[in-house]
């Protein structure tokens, strides 16, 4: 299937993140473009991030939504109110959503009155918002938990709530850190049905996740990044970086079944996160 | 063989409620609650059947029961339990102000500090307060919140401080600012807490207001009676009132916490 990259969505230059002098992440540069797919509607972006435990993927993920400060480097997403082409801004807190493993809510709100807190900084109309909340507990199977507090739903429910609430709140960017972990296969198939009606509901939507499961990643995502230590002039380095990136759209991998191909890929990236 | 067969019966069913962690069923345990407090009224009744006897006998503290109900004990227990319900409101609001503003750097060490003097003396500060206040009903009021303010504050902060990173986090990430952020998890957030902590500390909170009323006598309450009948080493009387205290403090305890699951639907602490 043909694919074309378009204006620049995400744009991560020399990214490092030290905490009391130890340097955690380093140098980390990517660029990720929005895709248009030829005969497709709507195409997101799914991007995989995988590595090693204590490769600095979740300070990755902070640094990219804003959570933690950076020592150096600079992370730009697509500003999406300035209608110029290319225009970019550099990432504030809330700019990309982030949903993290206990997919946390505010435990005194209801599904409705949460939803309804992140889009208290849109224009919208009150009239808009309470449609726009509806149609997206329709769609996302949560219509019978719109008047339950967290401790009511199930982790697929919580997890669904997470995602929409922290879509409706940053600029169409969602960092996902380890989603799948501590997952039944019920609840995998769920995440699974999230990522697709994220990447099906606009163009723009950038979904970011981290994992183990590798095949998942390949199943998921179409560009893998490893996050691993790299090894500079035969010495291994001890902070993370991306050592590895796997493009799949170019690949001829991406939006396809599981096949012989994807289980090489799976074997090579595993190689690279052994050796990093 | 029959009556082997019985005892070998009745011993593998007993020996699970002497092995550790052992799961009985709720019928069980009513069981075993009840054969204790069976046990305990027969010791009672055993110990105090004799003429000489350290512990007042039953006919003794159902004597000091009547005599207290006929002095006008449902007046004392309001006065103390006003009392109780003043102290608490007023510690709550100033503990509270000082558990909100911990988070603000500039005032963390205030709230710190004031956690601290728990661990003064109570009649030693009580001494200097008698030297400001000068009505005694106002005095044991404000005894109450000076030492109560201190443990709510170290609850309330322990509570700020159990918050999991992931909770402002996520507030940080709908574009909450700082403020927000403290409105948000920290109050809203944590209302359910507030009064749970409460709960925790009224155990505290009945022990000093017994105590303050038997120190600065003001319009009588359960420590005044207590004090009284101390006074003439009437045993029965302070029995009977050391279990009307305690029923009390039984009752308030599961009060608030009825009040928490009916008023929080979110709560499950």
């Amino acid at each position: 299937m043909k694919h074309e990259y378009k204006e620049t969505l995400l744009y991560v230059e020399n990214l490092s993140v030290a905490y009391d002098n130890t340097v955690i992440i380093k140098d980390i540069t990517l660029i990720e473009k929005d895709v248009v797919r030829e005969g497709v509607h709507c195409t997101g972006q799914v991007i995989a991030f995988v590595g090693r435990s204590g490769r600095g993927k979740s300070t990755f993920f902070k640094a990219l939504t804003g959570l933690v400060p950076t020592n150096s480097g600079k992370i730009l997403i697509r500003d999406f109110e300035n209608k110029e082409p290319n225009a970019a801004k550099s990432v504030k807190e809330g700019d990309i959503g982030f949903v993290d493993q206990k997919y946390t809510l505010f435990r005194h709100k209801t599904v409705t009155e949460a939803l309804k807190f992140s889009l208290r900084k849109t224009d919208l109309s009150a009239t808009e918002k309470d449609e726009k909340i509806k149609r997206y507990l329709k769609e996302w199977g949560l219509e019978n938990c719109a008047d339950k507090y967290p401790n009511e739903l199930s982790g697929g429910q919580r997890q669904r709530t997470a995602i929409i609430e922290q879509l409706f709140s940053s600029d169409q960017f969602i960092v996902l850190d380890e989603p799948f972990s501590g997952l039944d296969v019920g609840n995998i198939e769920e995440v699974k049905k999230s990522f697709e009606l994220l990447s099906n509901s606009s163009d723009f939507n950038t979904v970011i996740f981290s994992t183990h499961d590798i095949e998942l990643a390949i199943e998921l995502a179409q560009t893998i990044y490893v996050i691993g230590y790299p090894t500079i002039n035969g010495k291994k380095e001890h902070y993370g970086t991306i050592v590895a990136k796997y493009d799949l759209r170019d690949m001829g991998m991406a939006w396809k079944e599981y096949c012989d191909d994807h289980q090489k890929l799976a074997k090579e990236i595993i190689h690279q996160m052994m050796i990093s | 063989m029959k009556a082997i067969f019985w005892v070998a019966f009745f011993y593998i069913n007993m020996i699970k409620y002497f092995t550790p962690f052992e799961k009985i069923s709720k019928f069980q345990k009513t069981i075993i609650l009840i054969s204790w407090l069976v046990l305990l009224i027969v010791i009672w009744f055993a110990t105090t059947a004799g003429e000489k006897h350290l512990f007042p006998s039953p006919g003794q503290v159902l004597k000091g029961f009547t005599e207290l109900y006929k002095e006008g004990l449902v007046v004392h227990i309001f006065n103390s339990l006003q009392l109780c319900f003043i102290s608490i409101f007023l510690a709550t609001i100033i503990s509270l102000l000082f558990a909100y503003t911990w988070p603000i750097p500039v005032l963390k060490s205030i709230a710190e500090f004031i956690t601290k003097f728990r661990f003064l003396p109570f009649t030693g500060l009580s001494f200097y307060i008698t030297m400001v206040i000068h009505e005694a009903r106002t005095m044991q009021v404000w005894i109450l919140v000076i030492f109560l303010t201190t443990f709510l504050t170290t609850s309330l902060i322990a509570v700020i401080k159990d918050i999991p990173q992931e909770e402002f986090d996520h507030a940080k990430m709908l574009k909450c600012n700082r403020w927000e952020v403290l409105w948000q998890v920290i109050i809203l957030g944590r209302l359910d807490y507030v009064i749970d902590v409460i709960r925790q500390n009224l155990a505290i909170t009945w022990m000093m207001l017994v105590t303050v009323e038997s120190i600065v006598v003001a319009s009588g309450g359960l420590g005044f009676l207590i004090k009284n009948s101390d006074k003439f080493m009437n045993t029965g009387r302070i029995i009977a009132l050391q279990i009307i205290i305690l029923l009390i403090g039984l009752g308030l305890d599961a009060g608030i916490n009825f009040l928490r699951k009916a008023i929080f639907r979110y709560s499950k602490i």
